[in-house]
């Protein structure tokens, strides 16, 4: 296993007396796509700003790879590419300026990279102005510059939100050849289905605090079950199959099962089993949850989860 | 350095046409000025070599206008440098740039992108005083270059020499930094730029009319008239004072630009230590 390379430790933050992140513990390994999870106001974009060292922590400490988030922000952001849900700049620079300017504050280093992302991923025309950008655009071309700053971190905050399908699928795809030269790579975002196609872990924040951590690989090999057998009782599991029962469903039973199918098949051939479906289970339902309709309310639930707290 | 200069740069860029546009006015200001004084001066002069029924009523005339002293020609001239106008530009420019410095970015959400790449809050911010001063220093300096070059091309009786205006020039930037100074520090700790622009305004403007009030001799021997005249930064910026070589001077371009450092010098110590909140 590599090395944790972001570390939070009791991580807390408020904003007078509300709070916006509280208590998170976490560490981010080295090379790993670390997805972000969470509704507007459940502490994502603070955890962000925490890590760049934009805010002080109210309890707690950030590092990254040693450097303490606060304290040492220079150094840590020379590590970084962080990437802002949206590219608000000045409209008067082309999209050539902005990635000049932008990558002369990292000594020019990436802006060869930058631009050919631009143009040839991203298909930008970057003599324009970016004031005669789309929405969509703009978000290309910040993407261009993130994924072409020799960083070993990549922090993205919701960046497909303004994008066409094939150009998310190029994100993606970037994304994942990022990993593979090495970059450690934060996922904050709202599309399950992109987090769940690419991170490797998965962190859900729930008004501030982090209320699950899931690894992707298991989730990967957990297939669901529902079976009916015959009689009011359930025939024994052997230990080895790695069967587990989640609930009831009405006469039929839930299971999780995360081991070889091979055995289950052969147990389920040897018991009076009456139905059986077998399936995934995609990430939504794990969210689901915690942020679904019928999601248990905590200690915190007088708050109301889509506002952020103001500074 | 290189990203320090890559900002300073990009602030220049950014801030280039209303600091030609604030350059040109003064230096067609200063033109305009000289121009005046030399208008005027060569009226006196024509009166004065008229016939000498008519000088002994001249010199009457002068002395009515207690123009005894006989000024220099950049004496008067400098009671010109008074204008509100001037006043106008450098603050206009000072007030801009102060509020633009923080505040403006993150309301716009600007800084976020600046301050995610290697680069300190400190030398954000030294960058952005650093273009804001060279700002003044250029205004204010137009000002001066447009009327020495007005006296080149107009009659003076003692024509101004460069170095001469240097300090009148001097004194005015020093005024403009003092306004930048605290419209800069109330930036530093906002999150928007209207309340840093109206607070360096009302600041700015109140400080002008208690100048201007305290001025008035029907308040010559009002209580309040010293405390007016000593609040107000206005009362620190004389640019007659400057060329006729008193020494209030001195005090009046060091009280200014200490009373800037100051508000700077603050200004960096609450941005460097402040929460930067997401801002949209």
């Amino acid at each position: 296993m590599n090395p944790a390379l972001i570390i939070a430790e009791n991580l807390t933050k408020f904003y007078g007396d509300s709070p916006a992140l509280r208590d998170l513990t976490l560490e981010i390994r080295r090379g790993e796509i670390f997805g972000l999870l969470g509704p507007n106001g459940s502490g994502k974009t603070t955890a962000i700003r925490l890590l760049l060292g934009f805010l002080r922590p109210t309890a707690g400490r950030a590092s990254v790879a040693g450097f303490d988030c606060w304290r040492r922000g220079v150094e840590v952001r020379r590590l970084v590419s962080y990437m802002p849900g949206e590219l608000r700049i000045s409209g008067s620079m082309t999209g050539f300026g902005v990635l000049d300017f932008l990558s002369g504050l990292r000594d020019g280093d990436g802006l060869d990279r930058a631009v050919a992302i631009a143009e040839t991923v991203m298909g930008l025309d970057l003599g324009r102005k970016v004031r005669k950008y789309s929405t969509g655009m703009k978000q290309k071309l910040a993407l261009a510059l993130a994924f072409a700053d020799p960083t070993e971190i990549l922090i993205l905050d919701e960046p497909t939100s303004a994008l066409d399908p094939s150009a998310r699928a190029d994100v993606l795809q970037l994304i994942r050849e990022a990993r593979e030269q090495g970059q450690t790579i934060i996922f904050s975002g709202h599309v399950l289905s992109e987090i769940e196609a690419v991170c490797d872990r998965v962190a859900i924040l729930r008004r501030g605090r982090l209320v699950h951590v899931e690894d992707m690989a298991a989730r990967r090999r957990l297939r669901m079950l529902l079976a009916r057998f015959s009689g009011d009782t359930l025939p024994p599991i052997p230990e080895e199959l790695e069967l587990s029962i989640r609930r009831p469903e009405g006469t039929a039973w839930l299971f999780e099962h995360r081991g070889a199918l091979g055995p289950l098949l052969h147990w389920l051939a040897a018991v009076d089993v009456q139905d059986v479906a077998i399936g995934t289970e995609d990430l939504r339902a794990l969210y689901d949850q915690y942020h679904g309709p019928g999601a248990a309310d905590d200690e915190d639930g007088a708050g109301n989860e889509d506002e952020e707290p103001s500074p | 350095m290189r990203p320090f200069f890559t900002l300073a740069g990009k602030l220049l860029r950014d801030s280039r046409w209303s600091l030609i546009f604030s350059a040109l006015a003064l230096f067609a200001l200063g033109w305009l000025f000289v121009h005046v004084a030399s208008l005027n001066e060569t009226r006196i002069l024509k009166t004065l070599s008229a016939a000498p029924g008519e000088k002994a009523r001249a010199f009457r005339w002068m002395r009515d206008m207690g123009l005894e002293d006989a000024p220099s020609s950049t004496a008067i001239m400098m009671a010109f440098w008074n204008h509100p106008f001037i006043v106008l530009v450098v603050a206009i420019w000072a007030i801009g740039r102060g509020a633009g410095a923080v505040g403006a970015e993150i309301e716009r959400g600007s800084l976020d992108l600046v301050l995610s790449r290697p680069i300190s809050r400190w030398s954000y911010l030294a960058a952005q005083a650093m273009v804001a001063t060279a700002g003044l220093l250029a205004i204010a300096g137009s000002l001066a270059a447009g009327a020495l070059l007005a006296s080149w091309y107009n009659v003076l009786r003692v024509p101004p020499d460069g170095l001469e205006l240097v300090r009148p020039a001097l004194n005015l930037a020093a005024l403009g930094f003092s306004i930048y100074g605290y419209t800069l520090l109330f930036s530093s700790i906002d999150l928007v730029r209207w309340r840093p622009t109206m607070i360096g305004s009302v600041l700015t403007l109140g400080g002008f009319i208690a100048r201007v009030i305290a001025l008035i001799p029907i308040f010559k021997d009002a209580v309040w008239r010293p405390w007016a005249e000593r609040f107000s930064i206005f009362s620190l910026y004389n640019p007659v004072d400057a060329v006729t070589g008193r020494e209030v001077y001195s005090f009046d371009v060091t009280v200014l630009t200490a009373l800037g450092a100051s508000c700077v010098g603050l200004a960096f110590l609450f941005f460097t230590t402040r929460d930067l909140p997401a801002n949209g």
